[in-house]
């Protein structure tokens, strides 16, 4: 492994040097995310376009599987071999303003390109008054159910709160046969985050005012409890700690979960994959005290302070986010417009599953903007795996999740 | 005797030291030279820290259960592979119709990659819809699907039982090779006396096997105490750390969790416990010999 970094990293800085040495003046190299096979066609597509109309310029592609993005900007980074652009996950971004890696881009926006964007979505990218990227994706959460389960189960309507998901996974439940009421993930990326689904709507936050963790919190505790009585109940999945998102989807599709909460790119993946299933889109349940919050994620598209072609990587920036570009990227992907003007687009304004996501937009949470966020959310994983195995107490797990979090707080100070 | 300076031996190895010491030292003062040092998650070196990345590493509770993971993961690999591979490949050194294409049989899964051939295992070993439980439910010996990842106890020694899989082609070959460098005569005359299956084996293979045990032993330690693939791709460490080796825990310090301070110091450690242990081995498998 040891080596394996570095040898990344020189293969990485010998790369640079071969490509700086063929590079005329307008060369833009671009760091792209892969988000499904449709990415890298769409941003050469682009890319030549832009090349086109503007005589002179040369933009380069790289497109990069999300798996190992970070790593790859990282020993980029490292080598002093980045691009002049790149994809990077909003909740990274802080690391990166941090360590005058990105470049504020406010001395390129005037009022006309900073009016395109949804506020909701471009407002993660700032910090300290400065935009330091453009939410080039955005996302949120909200829960399907199987039309065909609940008419079976007698269900009439997707439920509100979440006493009602509980019983409404009962009467699944008693259905019989391989399916299960409530698709928990337990596995991987976003394990945490299907946590905070139900610590939301209890009201709890994930920093407190004081700038702590909010894990040993009530709604800590009631959310946890409400998660672990469906798995005792049997009205999850089996293992849930062997299932991952993707996994929770693949049950979905195959009609064997009644409800799951995830992301727009599932309809997307329905329309492909399982056309004859009949599903719906509703709001995440709701608490006692009717919160709720569903999860939002950008990605943000940032400049790099070393970038050499600033002015024409601008022109490409402001290039990518007209309205027509915007619209082919986010309907391609499954993703959720983050312009204005795109969102009244008819793909978008008449999609009903679409509605359901962009309703929960004012109740929006992104993760929280402080260093060691990825720290923080694998902790938060490890503790409620710990609960959902029964290998840990509700209280005292998360209680010490909670003090290991404030240490990591107040480390990266 | 007037030797031409070119044929000085320091000369003669020279360009080949260089090399290595490109590929492996200024790697190794590099990471050094991070270890020591505050640095940022770019990499960037931000000022002189001392020994604090590596006091880091050692009070954090998941390096000492990672640590204690990683004893039994290349344990049980190693000895796995060799108590299975050691029969293999005397069927194999047999003359029996079909041996090449048994042997081809063998070898095969050495082909692809391990990254890939975890992807599958994961798929085999998944609750609802893996081979393995269909397999098992088929043959009548589970009646309820087992979730094999979803906890530690059953998924660790699944993916020992996988290490030790991937483990046996190469550790088969070098076995072949000890075995056919073992005279014929020996075994006639062995015969001639009246020695049994068993005699033959422990009398005059094994011992003549041993160097190649050896080998064997040391060359799949270094391979298993440093393998990936197989955890990350079915748990990733999970659930909770449970199944993290030093390398999956290395990983997620340098690229999930940005300690690249941290991560230098924990790689600098394994290769000196590999060190170590291939040192200490080595030791004492020649003084055996020499015994």
């Amino acid at each position: 492994m040891s080596f394996n970094w570095l040898k990344t990293a020189f293969v990485g800085s010998v790369a640079a040097i071969a490509l700086a040495g063929n590079a005329y003046a307008d060369t833009v190299r671009v760091t792209v995310a892969e988000y499904s096979s449709k990415t890298g066609p769409y941003f050469e597509k682009v890319a030549s376009e832009f090349e086109a109309a503007n005589p002179g310029s040369d933009i380069q592609i790289e497109v990069v599987p999300w798996d190992v993005l970070q790593q790859k900007l990282t020993t980029d980074i490292s080598g002093g071999a980045n691009a002049d652009l790149a994809i990077i996950g909003t909740r990274w971004l802080i690391d990166y303003v941090q360590q005058g890696v990105a470049a504020p881009l406010d001395e390129y926006m005037n009022d006309e390109f900073k009016g395109r964007f949804i506020e909701t979505f471009l407002s993660p990218s700032v910090m300290d008054g400065k935009t330091y990227g453009l939410p080039i994706a955005a996302s949120a959460r909200a829960m399907y159910y199987n039309k065909e389960l609940f008419e079976k189960a007698g269900i009439t309507q997707p439920p509100a709160n979440w006493d009602e998901l509980k019983a409404a996974a009962q009467k699944i439940k008693a259905l019989g046969g391989d399916v299960y009421g409530f698709g928990l993930q337990g596995k991987e990326i976003e394990t945490d985050v299907y946590f905070y689904y139900a610590f939301w709507s209890q009201g709890g936050n994930l920093i407190d005012k004081d700038g702590t963790s909010g894990l040993d919190s009530e709604a800590a505790y009631k959310a946890a409890e409400l998660y672990k009585s469906l798995i005792d109940e049997g009205l999850t999945e089996p293992g849930v700690t062997s299932l991952n998102r993707e996994d929770v989807q693949n049950l979905f599709k195959q009609g064997r979960v009644g409800m799951m909460i995830t992301a727009p790119f599932l309809a997307a993946q329905i329309k492909e994959e399982a056309p004859n299933l009949k599903y719906g889109v509703a709001a995440i349940p709701a608490g006692p005290n009717g919160d709720r919050g569903t999860y939002g994620v950008t990605d943000s598209i940032i400049m790099f302070e070393n970038s050499q072609n600033k002015e024409t990587a601008w022109k490409f920036l402001d290039y990518l986010f007209t309205t027509d570009k915007r619209e082919e990227f986010t309907a391609g992907e499954g993703f959720l417009p983050v312009n204005k003007e795109e969102a009244t687009r008819p793909v978008f304004a008449e999609n009903a599953d679409l509605k359901a996501f962009t309703d929960l937009l004012p109740n929006a949470r992104f993760a929280p903007v402080i260093p060691g966020w990825e720290e923080i959310a694998a902790v938060t994983s490890n503790a409620i795996q710990k609960i959902y195995l029964g290998q840990g107490e509700i209280k005292p797990t998360l209680d010490a999740a909670a003090a290991e979090i404030d240490g990591i707080i107040a480390k990266n100070k | 005797m007037n030797r031409s300076f070119l044929t000085n031996p320091y000369v003669l190895v020279a360009p080949g030291f260089f090399l290595a010491a490109f590929i492996i030292l200024w790697p190794l003062l590099q990471l050094g030279q991070i270890s020591l040092s505050e640095v940022n998650r770019f990499g960037q070196l931000k000022g002189f820290a001392g020994l604090e990345n590596y006091v880091a590493v050692f009070t954090d509770p998941q390096f000492l259960s990672a640590l204690a993971r990683t004893g039994i993961w290349t344990f049980g690999i190693v000895a796995g592979t060799i108590i299975l591979s050691v029969p293999v490949a005397l069927v194999l050194n047999e003359d029996f119709y079909g041996r090449g294409l048994a042997r081809i049989i063998v070898m095969l899964p050495w082909a692809v990659s391990l990254t890939m051939t975890a992807i599958v295992w994961r798929w085999a070993l998944n609750g609802e819809s893996g081979m393995l439980n269909s397999a098992l439910r088929g043959l009548g010996l589970i009646d309820q699907n087992v979730q094999w990842l979803a906890q530690a106890a059953t998924a660790f020694p699944v993916q020992i039982v996988i290490g030790i899989l991937v483990s046996i082609p190469f550790t088969v070959t070098i076995f072949l090779g000890g075995l056919s460098s073992i005279p014929d005569d020996l075994y006639e005359a062995a015969k001639l006396e009246g020695a049994s299956n068993w005699q033959m084996f422990s009398r005059i293979t094994l011992p003549l096997l041993g160097p190649f045990l050896n080998i064997a032993v040391v060359m799949n330690t270094i391979n298993v105490f440093n393998s990936f693939p197989i955890i990350w791709a079915t748990t990733q460490g999970g659930p909770a750390n449970s199944t993290d080796i030093l390398v999956t825990y290395l990983y997620k310090l340098g690229f999930n969790f940005g300690k690249l301070g941290e991560a230098s110091a924990l790689s600098l450690m394994m290769f000196a416990l590999l060190l170590l242990f291939t040192i200490i081995y080595v030791r004492l498998a020649m003084r055996g010999e020499r015994a």
